[in-house]
């Protein structure tokens, strides 16, 4: 089965094309390049640079693939979350090219790309199931449950802000420019992570969620601290510290949540998803804790497969196509910016 | 004329004086958390006419009311929603509520089109002696109309004519009151909250708020949704925050969300921009719109989002960053409710100082 995937949920325009679920071809035409002088992904520009690159990237994938369009035989697309207006123009190309080419047309959920990204490579065995989904980026932090495929519950999120959010407002305030979260993970590599101790969020709520708000202000207020309200610069250590201190504590709430998470669960496998899943220091404390416990922790060995790419969402639209899960009324598919994995 | 000086005097002597001065018709200036305002029975026609003798001057304005409270307002007047909401966030307090008349006051009371304004003073002993009397009194205030505020009683007698004091019985004096504003009046016959004078609670100026935890700033959401939420039977409202990062817009938000009895959890709204959540309100479908300008470029962009269409709609806005926007924003006061809210840091680390 031929499936040529879109996503353009926010600052990536991305085709793919999947064989089953093959990657053949994964093409991200990144924004980021764009969107660098704004410090931060700009809507407008987002919206007009996918309008722009939308076909070539799709031309793209099916030139690697040795297709044309005629040879597809499902299209597959993101629906949301997302950023509305950017979500519009991949949503848009994926109807009018069902409907012109009189095939199937598939819905997507763009967390549940990040969790079948790791159902993508076939020369590796696949994730046992049930399976816990630690989801991290830049508009999400959540736990999903995958009970089987199809079927999840989702048993704890973010209250505030999303980590890969408090990561990129941190380094806006530590002047890191964007995009902030990668930036900041390499300059805490250097740092000194007890350097300043803030207290991890949400300990005693008994519950599977987080919240990143408190430590995002406690930076806040500690750089106001040592600047003396911003009369004075502060020393490169000192920003290396507060990146490495401000890291150590995120992860350290994001691993014990979910190291709770798989006792109550009694999972076997734990996968990390999303852009945040790049980082370091995440991956080796969430390995660290979890294999005393005899649960492996997988994450996307693929760079592309971490970041917002079109093959994950292929590789949905094929456990989807195998159970008939096609968009009924092509005319009526919406984006839905805030749709949630459960939906 | 009887002076019965309250700081010598016990609150149970004080309120069996005003109970038979009331009983024989007659005129008792009392304190309240405002100004000293005149009682007479509200009930009673002979006492109505002394006391409008005393006053002056109505032109067909109501003339208010005290009642000990909801439920003795509820024999006087028609409670519409947008009032019974007012009661609940700010009575006892310094808010006259006017509604309209069920016909159980004497003439002279209700205004020409039949509106009365009904008062709960937050001061005890008056809340006491109403109570204890049964039946509402005046709430008018002491000076003649037109004259000096009230703190003092030396204040109404400096500005009356003897035959004006001579119609006085008795006089709780409790001494010089605290200068505050006399009650904030507002007109809630037309099922909307009309502010018809400003005072110490205000429903349009500015005040200021501290406070100490984010669950504070979630309570001060909460609050402030409920009372302007009565206006969304034909306005939308939109909450414009500003602020810096970590201040408490997202906790605020959460807060409206709430008092709009939204379930689910609020979450920042800056990844998707903007994030949408259906409630009933007013017996209409609506949603809260809670969006987030920080990664917004141009005025442009956020009209993207279709703020037009969220305004004709009458839902209820939170617009985070609102300061990026505020010319778009202030093109909308007509159609909506722009509500103004700023955050600050306090002094301790949880203090936040907010400006609404």
């Amino acid at each position: 089965m031929n499936i040529l995937a879109i996503d353009t949920s926010c600052d990536e325009t991305s085709a793919a094309v999947v064989q089953d679920d093959h990657i053949v071809a994964n093409i991200i035409s990144s924004q980021v390049e764009l969107h660098t002088p704004f410090g931060g992904v700009v809507p407008m520009i987002a919206k007009r640079a996918h309008e722009e690159r939308i076909d070539p990237v799709i031309q793209k994938a099916l030139k690697r693939a040795h297709l044309t369009l005629k040879h597809i035989d499902v299209f597959a697309v993101t629906y949301g979350p997302g950023l509305a207006i950017a979500l519009e123009v991949g949503v848009r190309r994926a109807k009018e090219l069902a409907q012109e080419y009189g095939k199937p047309l598939i819905a997507v959920n763009h967390m549940e790309g990040h969790i079948y990204a790791m159902f993508a490579d076939v020369k590796k065995v696949l994730p046992h199931l049930p399976l816990l989904a630690l989801l991290v980026s830049g508009g999400h932090t959540e736990l999903v449950l995958m009970k089987n495929h199809g079927v999840y519950e989702l048993i704890g999120q973010t209250v505030d802000d999303a980590a890969g959010e408090a990561f990129d407002k941190v380094a806006r305030m530590l002047g890191l420019g964007y995009p902030g979260g990668a930036l900041l993970a390499k300059l805490a590599e250097e740092g000194n992570p007890r350097a300043y101790s803030f207290t991890i969020p949400m300990t005693r709520t008994g519950d599977l969620n987080f919240s990143f708000s408190g430590i995002k202000t406690a930076v806040m207020r500690l750089m106001k601290e040592l600047s003396h309200d911003g009369t004075r610069v502060l020393a490169k250590k000192e920003i290396m510290d507060i990146a490495a201190s401000f890291q150590h504590i995120s992860v350290e709430h994001v691993v014990r949540k979910t190291v709770t998470a798989v006792e109550r669960t009694h999972v076997q496998t734990v996968i990390i998803g999303g852009g945040v899943s790049a980082n370091l220091l995440l991956r080796k404390t969430l390995r660290a804790r979890l294999k005393p416990l005899g649960v492996s922790v997988l994450y996307p060995t693929d760079k592309k497969l971490c970041m917002d790419n079109a093959a994950m969402i292929g590789v949905v639209a094929y456990y989807k196509a195998q159970r008939k899960e096609f968009v009924q009324n092509i005319e009526k598919l919406d984006r839905n910016p805030v749709t949630e994995i459960t939906d | 004329m009887k002076i019965l000086d309250l700081r010598a005097t016990s609150e149970k002597e004080g309120i069996s004086a005003a109970i038979s001065t009331l009983k024989n018709g007659g005129l008792v200036v009392y304190p309240t958390e405002t100004t000293y305002g005149i009682g007479a029975d509200a009930t009673n026609q002979r006492s109505m006419n002394k006391l409008l003798q005393y006053k002056k001057r109505r032109e067909g304005k109501p003339l208010s009311i005290a009642v000990s409270d909801q439920s003795m307002a509820e024999v006087y007047v028609e409670l519409n929603a947008a009032a019974k909401k007012v009661y609940k966030t700010f009575l006892p307090g310094p808010v006259t509520v006017v509604s309209k008349s069920k016909g159980n006051v004497a003439k002279g009371v209700a205004s020409e089109t039949g509106a009365v304004g009904i008062r709960i003073p937050k001061y005890s002993l008056i809340l006491q002696l109403i109570k204890a009397y049964g039946k509402p009194i005046t709430a008018t205030g002491a000076n003649a109309s037109y004259k000096k505020r009230p703190y003092m009683i030396q204040d109404i007698f400096s500005n009356i004519s003897e035959k004006q004091k001579s119609l006085i019985d008795l006089v709780l004096d409790a001494g010089e009151l605290p200068h505050n504003e006399p009650s904030t009046v507002i007109d809630t016959t037309l099922d909307d909250i009309e502010v018809l004078r400003q005072g110490s609670i205000t429903f349009s100026e500015q005040s200021q708020i501290k406070t100490h935890s984010a669950e504070e700033t979630v309570h001060l959401g909460k609050k402030i949704v409920q009372k302007y939420k009565n206006l969304l039977s034909y306005k939308a409202l939109v909450f414009c925050l500003v602020g810096e990062l970590g201040a408490g817009k997202t906790q605020f938000s959460k807060g409206i969300a709430e008092g709009l009895g939204i379930k689910k959890t609020i979450v920042s709204p800056t990844f998707t921009l903007s994030r949408n959540y259906p409630f009933e309100g007013e017996g209409k479908a609506l949603e809260f719109v809670h969006i987030d300008t920080w990664r917004l470029f141009s005025n442009q962009e956020f009209l993207d989002l279709g703020f037009a269409q969220m305004i004709d709609a009458c839902d209820v806005i939170a617009v985070e960053w609102a300061d990026k926007v505020r010319d778009v924003l202030n093109q909308y006061s007509d159609e909506a409710k722009l509500i103004w809210v700023k955050f600050e840091y306090g002094k301790d680390e949880n203090e936040r100082i907010i400006t609404i």
